[in-house]
């Protein structure tokens, strides 16, 4: 056994500390940096190690040959701190093969030079045996390379320290905890690194990094002991929020404070069509739809009338300021809500609750008002007839009520998608099989695209009303259809008195009230069916009278049939939102 | 860090030998309460001891049980050992029997925490403590090998690397590192060959090369056994010698066989035992091979090797005859252990009896040193 002196005694606490680093580090593999804080911990009991070996050694060849063997964990430590930092804290894109590869390049030059003897002494230009009060250790002068590693080592500590920094000021306090230990840890070696190359030392040629090791190992140790380094680590956090941020099923549009996007997540590129790599750098108002009304504005806004992939929408934006540390904005966000869901929601419940509370109470209180009076004069025809008039509304609300709930339940699944030509000429002989009196045109050049099935509902509503509230003698209907654009106008026309304009109102705000409400949910249905279907209705007088309302519906796609045609039936309604939607 | 993990086997008493060949536990979390997977020796004593059993005996041997079976005792052992060894090379005491007792004990308390779950039937006690005190453990575990590293530093390159052996046999040894390596360069192979230029079974032989072609030491059979010995006698004879700096001696091949054979004894004796589980996790043993009867007569046979290499050496003077006599009490000892195997109930014997000869051949080698 060897006489140790103090200084390799002293050095023997950093083997101690950096070896039950190494382990504990070793024992969290494959958690994120676990791999690279051991090659960092092994690199400095490599180099300490052998550092006792040349203090320790009696000559100058044996000295210089440990010495020389030292290289290797000189190397490896500032490679293993800046992988272990970019994998620790999330960045671990950064660590692939190529970037490895790249941060070696210069440790292993150093290495091969030394092993091959350092022929022109680019590494260590001198070496003699220095003999002084805390050791025998070789006293060198370093060659231009070593200077050279010794940058390449600063850099590399120092672009690893950014992102642990980063951490210092982190709200959970775990890692606050792990990055201080982290930055102690390899704060301590590098400075007494820059006071060894700066001349400061006073035992001249004496490097007290491998001494400043002890104190890493045991804020290593501390961070992976007592904060659970490794354990808890920040590396999924960074990778979970942009995770969230892509998988958000609500588009997302990230804004700078000079009005130009700077992100957009996936769902914001599907939905309205974007490409991505062009958006970003473009200037707002021409990629995020309605930007010009959410400028000025904060908070919840809309709901808003989009058309995107799924045709027209209503959606509520939220818009917020994106703030840094001190407060200042930096950007804005914008995240569309489509509401069209909750808003058929609420209004189906509304109308419902009118159904119930005016349309059927009133029909009941016909009924027991004419069966008091049928009491009395059974033979009461008048009285029979509006009892069973009565009934019979009574009968078709319902009918229309469940009709309206299969057309909208969540949980069945949609029927295929049908030809505008189809769906017309079924719903024209519908027409003419209920009301063989009707007169019912249909225009000769119906187009072929494919829409919702959805639509069949509408239309046969849409022919239903235009006859059973047309007051002429013998009503006339007209449907009519075109395709353009990605859309279907399909319009049923009638000679009828017309839609009141209340109604109109009531269906276009989609509220109702106690004093301004539809009748019946006829005409609740088309809004519903084409709001559904992203589609959009509007009224308009037909002269020299009746109605005439025509329906904007995007038109289905086929579904490819290639062999990577992963996609359904969509609509191509969103070619043309630069058109209509913004 | 599991990398790999064995079918569960049947259940065993969580008894083991000093030199049972198994894995370290945190490469196979999963196997079945008792067996063990410490590379080396895991004496373990077995569950039998009943709660309604008279009292005062049953917490006595309860807690020497526990002591057993913790890597204290193991560590304990291990020194002892080493201490056997420094006496038969003839050369100064020095703290090689400390480096020793420090990295067993590493290496067992990270296999007793790493492996507390399944060994909750068989040592509930070392299982309460390893659960409860994990964290603290492995800490104590891993200053316990850094401490042994940097003692070893004070004894030279030799003894440096000599402590770092029992972990590099590890690594080979239980560890899909081999395997892995295998596959590595087995794809890499693969990939770097042009399509068409191998047949599809030779394509996927290549690339999954790895795992067919460099299977774990530890599924061969006798290899198994025999790395584990090895690494642990190159550890107990060199240490001393490398602390010592003594130069190179034949007494150090002989002490090298004997602690290789004997190691190799210990560690198949408990494979006996677990014959039946050895052979439904598909481990390759002696018993397992060639029944229980053949092993007992194999292992007799590499007992009387050693008491021929023993003898030998000391008609060559190698060794003193009065060693050689403390060195026989453990043979004798070992050769009745090594008939037990397979007759007796209470397994737990052939866990523990054999850490029990290095402390009889420790205790009679005490006797004559202090006799004269």
């Amino acid at each position: 056994m060897i006489g140790l002196s103090p200084l390799s005694v002293a050095l023997l606490a950093a083997v101690v500390t950096g070896t039950s680093g190494a382990i504990l580090a070793w024992r969290e593999r494959p958690d994120a940096g676990a791999r690279w804080l051991v090659l960092l911990l092994v690199g400095q009991v490599w180099w300490t190690t052998f550092l006792v070996f040349e203090l320790e050694a009696s000559s100058l060849a044996v000295k210089a040959l440990w010495y020389d063997v030292q290289w290797l964990g000189v190397v490896v430590v500032p490679v293993g701190w800046l992988l272990f930092a970019l994998e620790y804290t999330g960045r671990d894109r950064y660590v692939n093969p190529g970037v490895v590869a790249a941060v070696c390049v210069a440790p292993a030059i150093t290495v091969l030079v030394v092993a091959a003897g350092d022929p022109f002494g680019v590494v260590v230009a001198n070496r003699e045996v220095a003999d002084t009060a805390v050791g025998s250790f070789l006293r060198v002068d370093p060659g231009p390379w070593y200077y050279v590693m010794a940058g390449y080592t600063y850099l590399l500590g120092l672009i690893g320290s950014v992102p642990i920094l980063q951490l210092v000021r982190d709200d959970a306090r775990p890692f606050r905890g792990q990055s201080a230990a982290l930055i102690v840890g390899t704060a301590a070696p590098w400075v007494s690194s820059v006071v060894y190359l700066s001349g400061a030392i006073p035992v001249p040629g004496l490097d007290p990094t491998p001494l400043a090791f002890a104190v890493s190992g045991v804020a290593y140790l501390l961070a992976l002991s007592r904060f659970r380094l490794l354990t808890l680590t920040p590396a999924p956090r960074r990778r979970a929020r942009q995770l969230v941020f892509e998988q958000l099923h609500d588009p997302v549009f990230v804004v700078g404070t000079e009005g130009y996007v700077l992100d957009l997540n996936r769902c914001a590129a599907e939905m309205f069509e974007i490409d991505r790599r062009t958006a970003i750098g473009e200037a707002a108002t021409a990629v995020v739809p309605r930007y010009d009304e959410l400028r000025d504005q904060h908070g919840d806004v809309g709901p808003l009338s989009i058309v995107g992939r799924n045709g027209r929408r209503p959606y509520e934006v939220t818009v917020r300021d994106v703030t840094d540390d001190h407060g200042r904005s930096i950007g804005r966000l914008a995240v569309f809500h489509d509401v069209g869901e909750y808003l058929v929601q609420q209004q189906r419940l509304n109308v419902l609750n009118r159904v119930f509370r005016h349309d059927i109470r009133t029909e009941t209180n016909l009924i027991r008002g004419y069966a008091d009076r049928l009491a009395t004069v059974p033979s009461d025809e008048r009285a029979l007839s509006v009892v069973k008039e009565s009934a019979t509304r009574i009968y078709e609300l319902s009918e229309r009520t469940r009709a309206a709930s299969d057309l909208f339940d969540p949980v069945s699944e949609p029927p295929p998608p049908i030809s505008v030509a189809e769906l017309v000429t079924a719903a024209a002989a519908d027409l003419r099989d209920e009301w063989p009196e009707a007169e019912v045109a249909v225009d000769d050049d119906l187009p072929d695209a494919r829409v919702p099935a959805t639509l069949r509902a509408v239309v046969g509503n849409l022919c239903s009303n235009a006859v059973q509230h047309n007051d002429a003698d013998r009503p006339s209907v007209w449907i009519d259809a075109s395709a353009a654009n990605g859309w279907v106008q399909l319009s049923v026309a009638d000679d009828g008195p017309g839609i009141d304009p209340e109604e109109r109102e009531v269906l276009e705000q989609g509220t109702e009230t106690p004093l301004e409400h539809a009748s019946g949910v006829g005409l609740w249905i088309v809004k519903w069916g084409i709001d559904t279907i992203g589609g959009r209705v509007s009224f308009a007088d037909r002269e020299p009278n009746g109605t005439v309302v025509t329906l904007s519906v995007p038109v289905i796609e086929a579904a490819p049939t290639d062999a990577d045609g992963a996609g359904s039936a969509r609509t191509s309604a969103g070619e043309s939102a630069s058109e209509t939607g913004r | 860090m599991v990398e790999n993990t064995d079918p569960p086997s049947e259940f065993t008493d969580g008894t083991e030998s000093l030199n049972r060949s198994e894995p370290l536990a945190s490469e196979s979390s999963s196997r079945t309460p008792g067996n063990s997977t410490s590379p080396r020796r895991e004496p373990a004593t077995g569950t039998s001891a009943s709660p309604a059993a008279a009292r005062p005996t049953a917490d006595v041997g309860s807690l020497l049980g526990a002591f057993a079976s913790g890597a204290p005792f193991i560590a304990l052992v291990a020194a002892v050992e080493t201490l056997i060894a420094t006496v038969m090379l003839g050369v100064g005491l020095t703290v090689a029997p400390l480096v020793v007792a420090l990295v067993t004990f590493a290496v067992y308390t990270v296999d007793h925490v790493a492996d507390a779950d399944a060994d909750a039937a068989s040592t509930p006690r070392r299982a309460l403590l390893a659960r409860r005190y994990g964290d603290q453990l492995m800490i104590a575990a891993a200053l316990g090998y850094g401490a042994a590293v940097a003692l070893s530093i004070a004894g030279g390159p030799l003894a440096l690397a000599l402590t770092l052996l029992p972990g590099a046999f590890w690594v080979v040894y239980a560890s899909d590192w081999l395997p892995d390596a295998g596959r590595a360069v087995g794809a890499a192979l693969a990939a770097a060959v042009p399509r068409g230029r191998l047949g599809a079974g030779v394509r996927a032989k290549v690339a999954d090369g790895g795992h067919r072609r460099i299977p774990r030491l530890k599924d061969v059979l006798v290899l198994n056994s025999l790395v584990v010995a090895t690494g642990w006698a190159a550890a107990l004879t060199f240490l001393p010698v490398a602390f010592a700096g003594a130069s190179v001696d034949p007494v150090m091949l002989v002490v090298f066989t004997y602690f290789l054979l004997r190691s190799f004894v210990d560690a198949e004796l408990p494979n006996v035992r677990d014959v039946e589980a050895d052979a439904a996790v598909g481990v390759e043993t002696l018993p397992v091979a060639f029944g229980v009867e053949r092993t007992r007569l194999a292992l007799y046979g590499v007992d009387v090797l050693v008491a021929v290499v023993v003898v030998g050496a000391a008609v060559a003077g190698l060794l003193a005859w009065p060693l050689v006599g403390a060195l026989g009490v453990g043979l004798a000892a070992s050769v009745f252990i090594t008939s037990l195997a397979g007759r007796v109930g209470d397994a737990s014997i052939l866990g523990v009896a054999p850490d029990g000869t290095y402390l009889l051949v420790g205790v009679v080698i005490a006797g004559v040193r202090l006799i004269g």
